[in-house]
């Protein structure tokens, strides 16, 4: 029965400093780059604060050409969307097997999984790489999205072997009564059952997917095969000058996350908190 | 037994897919690590084993030493900032204190979805002398001439780093907190507000031994996580100037594929294995420790 007014007034205050001071933290930089991103380089350095007096699009133009930013978000598109659909559907099979069979081998490939957990990108990006210069996969697409698949990997068995733990086993054994095979009931079965876990897994690895910059920066060379956050990053270092085109590159990298955030909000922080419920 | 064989078929045709791509791109290359980490590397060519040697340089290497102790500084503001402020947001959250509850949770977790090379550049923005920071101070201070110098200090030049990650990961621990808050049963809390428990009481005798387990997972996540921060640093600093805002995965970066040492690279990424591994096995210690003491 707590309503608003059993709440002592000096927390009150302070919870909304708090949380003003937050919001704001948060929004006014991602404010001040999308409109800074309508401003050429001598209002910014003129004007740094205020609004564009005459907005124009071509910051948003040259980024987009001199950054390559076309072919780098259609890169971004393919690997995010392949290697997140991947995890989702090897995940859910694998914990089926790994949660279902009762066999015993299961938990040992079960804890093998999860081990990787602890296992980053960095700790074996120079074999990788040695790895696919030598079986030819540097500088492909199927070169990036496999790792990328890979290292979603655990935190998604994570996941769906606890919840596919929790389907009844008498619904299994109904349907092997009724003579389906394993095969069917994963597909028919298990997947469906699922949605809720896909779900989770799937916003959470294509978020990591979006935004991962490792990869594809080390194990691709040259404009056609990088990812946004690669295309973004070479802002910082050759073209930092032009202020104006920079926060247009910012903001096209931004944008489409925001609005997949304004769209599933509700979802992306559920599955951010079961994640972590489950770790 | 035409059905079992069937079933241990449908067992591996599921699990091995995944099992493949997993020894394949992680346990193998890891192995290959420990292995490479032995030799010596000149123009992409391996020039033989050295044992230990690569080790030995690393420790006694200050650039090294330094990207290690900038690790610790981030490790520590991951645990004993973005840890506690989390606390406190999903707390005000959770306990209703303001109105709005979907609104500021929704605010304060939109850094999440932002990539950390946009976080990082657009930071370097707001300290630049056309950003807000610069702006604010100047203001703040009335010296039209301030410049943010405390990136070229060699003792503070972490700090702007710090803040961001600050800025970006604080919610993530908020959201996980709130969700585990909300699974406290409600009539332990009626209970206590019956008894004319304060918020406080609440906070410190329900909520936080509640979420006992949780804080000690993420503060496990915070640590091996924070050995392993590469982006935003790289993409922010690249690790200058000079070396201050080095980090041992950027050492690892710069000596495996701008000097083509393998060998030496490999042995820093062995080690940062190492110390992940072993700190999470010294957290796990001490965490059952702490639990018998109040079971």
């Amino acid at each position: 029965m707590d309503t608003l007014n059993e709440i002592p007034r000096g927390w009150k205050i302070f919870a909304q400093v708090f949380l003003i001071l937050f919001t704001m933290m948060t929004l006014l930089p991602l404010v001040w780059m999308l409109y800074s991103s309508f401003k050429l380089q001598g209002e910014i350095m003129l004007y740094p604060m205020s609004l564009p007096k005459e907005p124009t699009v071509q910051n948003y133009l040259k980024a987009w050409n001199i950054g390559h930013m076309g072919s780098s978000f259609i890169n971004s598109v393919i690997y995010a969307g392949i290697s997140t659909a991947l995890t989702v559907f090897l995940a859910v099979a694998a914990s089926f097997s790994l949660t279902k069979f009762g066999y015993k081998s299961s938990k040992v490939y079960f804890s093998i999984f999860t081990l990787g957990l602890l296992v980053t990108v960095n700790s074996v990006i120079a074999p990788l790489f040695i790895m696919e210069t030598r079986i030819g996969l540097y500088n492909t697409r199927i070169g990036v999205i496999l790792p990328y698949i890979t290292f979603g990997l655990p935190m998604a068995i994570l996941l769906a072997s606890s919840y596919i733990k929790g389907i009844p086993d008498s619904l299994i054994e109904a349907a092997i009564i009724d003579g389906a095979n394993y095969l069917q009931i994963f597909w028919r079965i298990i997947l469906v059952l699922s949605t809720p876990v896909v779900a989770t897994i799937a916003i959470l690895s294509f978020l990591r997917n979006w935004n991962e910059f490792v990869l594809v920066f080390i194990l691709t060379s040259g404009d056609h095969m990088r990812s946004l956050p690669v295309s973004i990053n070479s802002f910082a270092g050759r073209l930092n000058q032009d202020y104006g085109m920079q926060f247009a590159a910012l903001t096209i990298g931004t944008l489409p996350m925001i609005m997949f955030y304004i769209g599933a909000h509700n979802m992306i922080i559920k599955g951010f908190g079961e994640g972590a419920l489950k770790e | 037994m035409v059905e079992s064989s069937y079933k241990r078929f449908s067992y591996y045709l599921l699990l091995l897919p995944a099992l493949i791509l997993y020894l394949s791109i992680i346990l193998f290359p890891i192995g290959m690590s420990s292995v490479l980490s032995l030799t010596k590397w000149k123009n992409f060519q391996m020039v033989g084993f050295i044992g230990l040697g690569n080790y030995v340089k690393l420790f006694a290497d200050p650039g090294f030493l330094r990207a290690l102790w900038n690790n610790v500084q981030i490790m520590l503001i991951s645990v004993l900032g973005q840890i506690p402020l989390g606390i406190i947001l999903a707390y005000v959250l959770y306990r209703k204190f303001v109105k709005g509850f979907k609104f500021y949770e929704m605010m304060i977790f939109m850094p999440i979805t932002i990539s950390s090379v946009v976080v990082a550049l657009l930071w370097n923005r707001i300290f630049s002398p056309v950003g807000i920071y610069t702006y604010f101070v100047k203001w703040l201070t009335g010296n039209p001439d301030y410049v943010m110098r405390i990136s070229e200090s060699p003792y503070f030049a972490m700090v702007p780093l710090l803040f961001v990650l600050l800025w970006m990961h604080t919610s993530l621990y908020m959201v996980m907190f709130l969700a585990n808050m909300q699974r406290i049963p409600k009539s332990s809390l009626e209970a206590a507000k019956m008894d004319g428990a304060s918020e406080s009481v609440i906070l410190w005798r329900i909520v936080l031994p509640a979420l006992a387990n949780v804080i000690f997972t993420s503060s496990i996540f915070a640590i091996s996580g924070s050995l392993k921060s590469f982006d935003l640093v790289f993409a922010m600093t690249g690790g200058g100037p000079v070396d201050y805002t080095n980090v041992m995965s950027i050492y690892l970066y710069k000596h495996t594929f701008t000097y083509n040492n393998y060998g030496y690279g490999s042995a820093v990424s062995l080690v940062i294995v190492i110390l992940s591994v072993g700190l999470i096995s010294l957290g796990r210690a001490l965490y059952g420790q702490f639990q018998k003491k109040f079971d």
